[in-house]
C-alpha cells in the first residue's frame, strides 16, 4: 500500500517507479493520472515513439485501476457487467470489453484476466469501483481496489520479446496474444500479459511495488546493443491512435461522466459492435442495445486519411470541398501525423450518410505558424481505424 | 397444472382491491398471501383509514366511518389541552389557550393547505403522467396540473410555489404564536415520514396526506376487519381464487418477460402476468433477483427511501383509561406533540438511528384499551431496539395524562418487527417516504412508474406505486386498469 500523506503541497503519489522515472525525466514534464503522476514526455516525444516502434519503450501504468473479483458468482458478474459473452474463457486468457449503462451508453473499457474459475481481475482506465459493486448486487462475489498493490509497466516494441528472452525470461515467446502466466525475470516472480496498447509486439508486466525498481532496471539492462528508452504519455499517445485504439474521456465521453447525455455514446457509433453479443441472457443495457442496433447508429466514429502534411487536431468536419457551401457533418478527436505510416491520420465521429469506407469529407485544419493559422481545407478518406497493424503482434512463437 | 391470466403476490387491501377489478373484467386471477389471513398491514392501520368512493362504488364496498363527528386532543403537560372538533370536515375550536387572532390564523392556514392540495390533488386518483414518454395523454395530464395550478389566482399561486419546498416549521412560526397549535400541526405533517418539522418539503407531505385522505387530520376511522372481510367477499364472489400459507420464492421470467413464480415448496405456477403487492425494494431484489435488472435501475432501488420510524404500542390497562382533564364524550385522536422544538429533538435522535428518549405520540383510547403511534423509532439494519426501554419512555408520557396506569398486557411493533410480520423491507407505512423526488411520476421511482417495470408481464400495486400508503385502494385499481389496457 502507497502510505504516502497527500498534501496541498504535494497533491500527487508518485508510483512505485518514480525513482526511475524521475532520474529519466529530462523535461520533467508531468501528466496526471488518476492521482499519480506519470511522464508525459522523459526527454523527446519522437524519439520514445522511435523506440516504440523499432526497438522496445517502457512506460509507466501503475495508476491503471486494478480490481480483483473473486467469488462463486465471478464470472457471472462479469457476463451481466461486460457487453460480451465470456462463457468460454479458460485460466490464464485476457477478455477485452467494454460496459454501458442502461441506456446502453458506454461506460468504460478494460482488460480482464481470468485468474481462475472464480477469480478475475478487471485493468481499466477509469475507476468504476462503484459501479461494479452495483452491479454485483445479487451476486456471490468480493470486489476489491487493488490498484496501488500492483506496479505495472507496459513494456512494447518489436524488440520486447527479445529483450525478455536475453532476461532469461522462460518461453516467453511462446505467449498467445491476449493471454497471460506467471515467469521469473531476474529472480523476480511477475506476472506477463501479452496485451498492450502499440498495435505491435508487446507485453504488460505485474509485479508488487517492492520489486519495481529491479524490474524496472533490469529492462536497460542490455541497451547497449538494443536501445530502450523509457516512454511517456505523449508517445504512448501516438501508437493508440496508429493503433485504432479508443479512450474513454478523449474520443467519447465515459457515460458515468457526462454531463449532457447527447454526448454519450453506444459501441455501435464507437465500432465497437463486435463486442456486444446479444445473444446473452441478461446483461446491463442489453434492451437499449437492442433497440441501438436496430435504429442502426447516427454517427459513428472512423479512421481518416487526411490529405497534406498536418494533424487535423479537433476540427470540423464538412461534406463538400466547396468552403461556401459546406455543411457540419463531424468533429476529429484525435489527430497526428504518422511517421510510421509516413500519412496524416485521424480518428473522428462522421455522420450517417459518409461512415462508408472511401466516403470523402472535408476538415477544416487550424495550423499554427508562428503565431498566426493557416487555415487548410483538406480533402480526408473515410478508412479503417487499425492504421497501424503488424503481423508480428499476433505471431507465435513472437518474434526473438 | 392451472393456469392464471394473472398472478397477484401478497393479499394486502392493494392486492385485493387489484385482484377483484380483474376479475371483474375476466382475468382469471390467483392470490398468494404468506399469511393464514389476507388484508396484510391493513389490520395495523389505526390512522389512514380513508377508502376512494370509487372503489367503494364499483365493488359494492358497504362500509361507513364509526363516527361522523371526530375530536382531536392535543395535549400539553400543564394540562391545559386544546381540543378540535371535526364535522364532517368542518373544523372548530372546542377549547384552547390560544388567542383568537392564533385560533382564527390557524383554521386559515388549514384552509389554505386544503386549497392547495385539492390543486395538487387532481390526478392523485389517476395513474400519474409519464415525463418523456411522448404520449399526448401523459403531456395532456401534466398542461391539465400546470392549468390547475395557474388557476389558482395570482397571490394563492404564489403563496403554493413558495411553500411548496418549505418546511412546516418556518411557515407556522411565520404565522402563529401558540406553541401547541404549531405542534399539532407540525405532528400531522411529519408523522410516518421521515421529516422532522425543519426538515424543507414537510408542508408538500402534508398537503399531498390530505389530498390522499380527504382530511388533514385523517380522521375518518372505520372497522378496518369488516372492509377486509368484504373485499376478500367481494374477491371470492368474482372468482378468484386465493391461496393462503403460501410464500412466493421467486419470481421467474425469461428473456425480460415473466413467466410464473415459484412458491417455496418449490412448486411453480405459470402465468405470463405477474403482479407484486410486495414492496418495490423487495419485489425487485428478492422475488426477481437483481441479477437481471440493469445497474442504474438497481442504484435507483437501493437509494429508495424506505426506513420507517414509526413503532406501535397496544396496551391493554386493568382499568378503563381516564384521560385528565377531558370530557370522556370529546374522546378522540389524542396527539402529544407539545411544540416544535420538542419534535425536532425527537427527530434528532432518529437522525443518529437512537429512538427518541421523549418521544412524540399519537393514540386512541377504546374503553381499557390504547392504541399509540409512537415516533421516531427508526428501523434499525443489523440490529435491534431496547422494546422495554421504548416501552417506558413511552408510558411515562401517558402518565401525564392517565393516572394510575395499571398496565395488564403490552405490544410493542417497531419498524423491524413490521418488517418481519408484514414483509415489508424498511417496515415503512407508506413503503417509502412520500418526498418530493418520490411522489407522483418518481414513485417509486424513475423507470418503474406507472405501475410498469422494467419486466414485461409484471406489475407493482403496493403502497410503494402511487399514490403511497393508507387503505385508499387507489393504488390497486389504477394498477389493475394498467393491466388491461395493456393487455388490449
Amino acid at each position: 500500500m502507497n502510505t504516502e500523506k497527500i498534501s496541498y503541497k504535494k497533491p500527487l503519489l508518485e508510483t512505485p517507479f518514480h525513482k526511475r522515472t524521475s532520474e529519466h525525466c529530462y523535461a520533467n514534464d508531468w501528466y496526471r493520472w488518476a492521482g499519480y503522476k506519470v511522464a508525459k514526455e522523459y526527454s523527446s516525444t519522437e524519439l520514445e515513439y522511435t523506440s516504440m516502434r523499432n526497438t522496445a519503450g517502457v512506460i509507466d501504468i501503475t495508476p491503471m485501476h486494478k480490481y480483483e473479483i473473486k467469488g462463486k458468482d465471478a464470472k457471472k458478474f462479469i457476463n451481466k457487467l461486460i457487453t460480451k459473452n465470456i462463457t468460454n474463457i479458460q485460466s490464464n486468457q485476457v477478455a477485452y470489453g467494454i460496459w454501458c449503462n442502461e441506456d446502453g451508453m458506454v461506460i468504460d473499457d478494460g482488460t480482464i484476466f481470468c485468474l481462475n474459475e472464480n477469480h478475475y481481475r478487471i485493468f481499466c482506465a477509469e475507476r468504476n469501483l462503484n459501479w461494479f459493486c452495483d452491479t454485483a448486487t445479487g451476486f456471490n462475489v468480493t470486489i476489491e481496489d487493488i490498484s496501488s498493490s500492483i506496479a505495472a509497466l507496459a513494456f512494447q516494441g518489436p524488440l520486447s520479446c527479445k529483450i525478455l528472452n536475453l532476461l532469461k525470461v522462460e518461453n516467453i515467446e511462446n505467449l498467445k496474444p491476449f493471454h497471460f502466466d506467471n515467469y521469473k525475470l531476474e529472480n523476480q516472480n511477475v506476472t506477463i500479459s501479452r496485451t498492450g496498447f502499440s498495435g505491435d509486439l508487446g507485453y504488460e508486466i505485474w509485479c508488487d511495488p517492492s520489486q519495481a525498481i529491479d524490474v524496472w532496471d533490469s529492462l536497460f539492462k542490455f541497451n547497449r546493443d538494443y536501445k530502450v528508452l523509457a516512454a511517456g504519455m505523449n508517445s504512448l499517445e501516438m501508437v493508440r491512435i496508429e493503433a485504432g485504439f479508443i479512450q474513454p474521456n478523449a474520443d467519447f465521453m465515459s457515460a458515468e461522466q457526462a454531463l449532457r447525455p447527447n454526448r454519450m455514446r453506444n459501441p455501435y457509433e464507437l465500432g465497437l459492435g463486435w463486442l456486444v453479443n446479444l445473444d446473452k441472457e441478461y446483461f446491463t443495457g442489453k434492451q437499449a442495445l437492442i433497440r441501438h442496433k436496430e435504429k442502426g447508429p447516427e454517427k459513428k466514429l472512423v479512421g481518416l486519411d487526411v490529405e497534406g502534411d498536418k494533424p487535423a487536431m479537433g476540427s470540423v468536419l464538412y461534406d463538400n470541398s466547396k468552403k461556401n457551401i459546406a455543411k457540419e457533418i463531424g468533429i476529429v478527436t484525435a489527430a497526428m501525423w504518422s511517421p510510421v505510416l509516413k500519412s496524416n491520420i485521424a480518428i473522428g465521429f462522421v455522420n450517417k450518410e459518409y461512415y462508408k469506407l472511401g466516403s470523402n469529407v472535408y476538415a477544416e485544419i487550424y495550423h499554427p505558424e508562428e503565431l498566426d493559422y493557416r487555415k487548410i481545407w483538406a480533402e480526408c478518406k473515410v478508412v479503417k481505424k487499425q492504421f497501424f497493424n503488424n503481423p508480428r503482434r499476433n505471431a507465435i512463437p513472437a518474434f526473438i | 397444472m392451472k393456469k392464471f391470466d394473472v398472478i397477484i403476490i401478497g393479499g394486502g387491501h392493494n392486492g385485493l382491491v387489484a385482484s377483484s377489478y380483474l376479475a371483474k373484467k375476466g382475468k382469471k386471477v390467483l392470490v398468494i398471501e404468506k399469511n393464514e389471513h389476507v388484508g396484510g398491514l391493513a389490520e395495523y392501520a389505526n390512522s389512514l383509514n380513508f377508502i376512494s368512493p370509487i372503489i367503494k362504488k364499483e365493488l359494492n364496498i358497504n362500509i361507513h366511518n364509526i363516527k361522523d363527528t371526530d375530536y382531536i386532543i392535543s395535549l400539553e403537560d400543564n394540562q391545559n389541552h386544546t381540543i378540535l372538533e371535526d364535522k364532517n370536515g368542518k373544523l372548530s375550536f372546542v377549547k384552547t389557550n390560544a388567542d383568537e387572532n392564533d385560533q382564527k390564523t390557524f383554521l386559515s392556514i388549514i384552509n389554505n393547505y386544503k386549497l392547495f392540495s385539492k390543486t395538487l390533488g387532481s390526478f392523485m386518483y389517476q395513474k400519474p403522467p409519464r415525463v418523456k414518454s411522448g404520449k399526448r395523454s401523459d403531456l395532456f395530464q401534466l398542461m391539465s396540473m400546470g392549468w390547475k395550478i395557474r388557476k389558482l389566482g395570482k397571490k394563492n399561486m404564489r403563496e403554493l410555489l413558495r411553500v411548496i419546498g418549505l418546511n412546516i416549521a418556518d411557515d407556522l412560526e411565520d404565522n402563529l404564536n401558540n406553541d401547541n397549535l404549531k405542534g399539532l400541526l407540525s405532528h400531522e405533517s411529519v408523522l410516518g415520514s421521515n421529516l422532522g418539522p425543519r426538515s424543507p418539503g414537510s408542508i408538500l407531505t402534508l398537503l399531498y396526506k390530505q389530498a390522499i385522505n380527504d382530511n388533514i387530520f385523517n380522521l375518518k376511522k372505520i372497522e378496518v376487519t369488516n372492509y377486509i372481510n368484504q373485499l376478500e367477499d367481494c374477491c371470492k364472489k368474482n372468482t378468484v381464487e386465493i391461496i393462503k400459507s403460501s410464500e412466493v420464492r421467486k419470481i421467474i421470467t425469461k428473456n425480460n418477460s415473466v413467466t410464473g413464480i415459484q412458491l417455496n415448496n418449490n412448486e411453480v405456477i405459470e402465468s405470463k402476468c405477474v403482479m407484486s403487492n410486495a414492496d418495490p425494494k423487495t419485489t425487485y431484489l428478492n422475488l426477481l433477483g437483481a441479477e437481471i435488472l440493469d445497474t442504474d435501475f438497481i442504484r435507483r432501488i437501493k437509494n429508495f427511501r424506505n426506513k420507517g420510524n414509526v413503532a406501535k404500542l397496544e396496551l391493554v390497562l386493568e382499568n378503563e383509561i381516564n384521560i385528565k382533564n377531558i370530557d370522556k364524550k370529546m374522546y378522540g385522536k389524542f396527539i402529544y406533540a407539545p411544540n416544535i422544538k420538542y419534535i425536532e429533538h425527537a427527530f434528532n435522535a432518529n437522525k443518529y438511528n437512537h429512538y427518541s428518549k421523549n418521544p412524540c405520540l399519537e393514540f386512541y383510547v377504546n374503553d381499557n384499551t390504547l392504541s399509540a403511534n409512537i415516533y421516531y423509532v427508526p428501523y434499525l439494519i443489523n440490529a435491534s431496539h431496547q422494546e422495554n426501554e421504548i416501552i417506558e419512555k413511552c408510558v411515562a408520557v401517558l402518565s401525564k395524562f392517565i393516572p394510575d396506569m395499571k398496565i395488564r398486557k403490552q405490544e410493542l411493533i417497531t419498524p423491524n418487527q413490521m418488517e418481519e410480520k408484514y414483509n415489508i423491507s424498511g417496515g415503512h407505512w407508506h413503503h417509502g417516504d412520500l418526498e418530493i423526488d418520490q411522489l407522483l411520476m418518481m414513485r417509486p421511482f424513475y423507470g418503474s412508474s406507472q405501475y410498469s417495470t422494467p419486466v414485461n408481464g409484471l406489475y407493482l400495486c403496493s403502497a410503494g406505486t402511487h399514490p403511497g400508503g393508507g387503505l385508499t385502494g387507489i393504488n390497486g385499481l389504477n394498477a389493475a386498469k394498467k393491466i388491461i389496457e395493456d393487455s388490449k
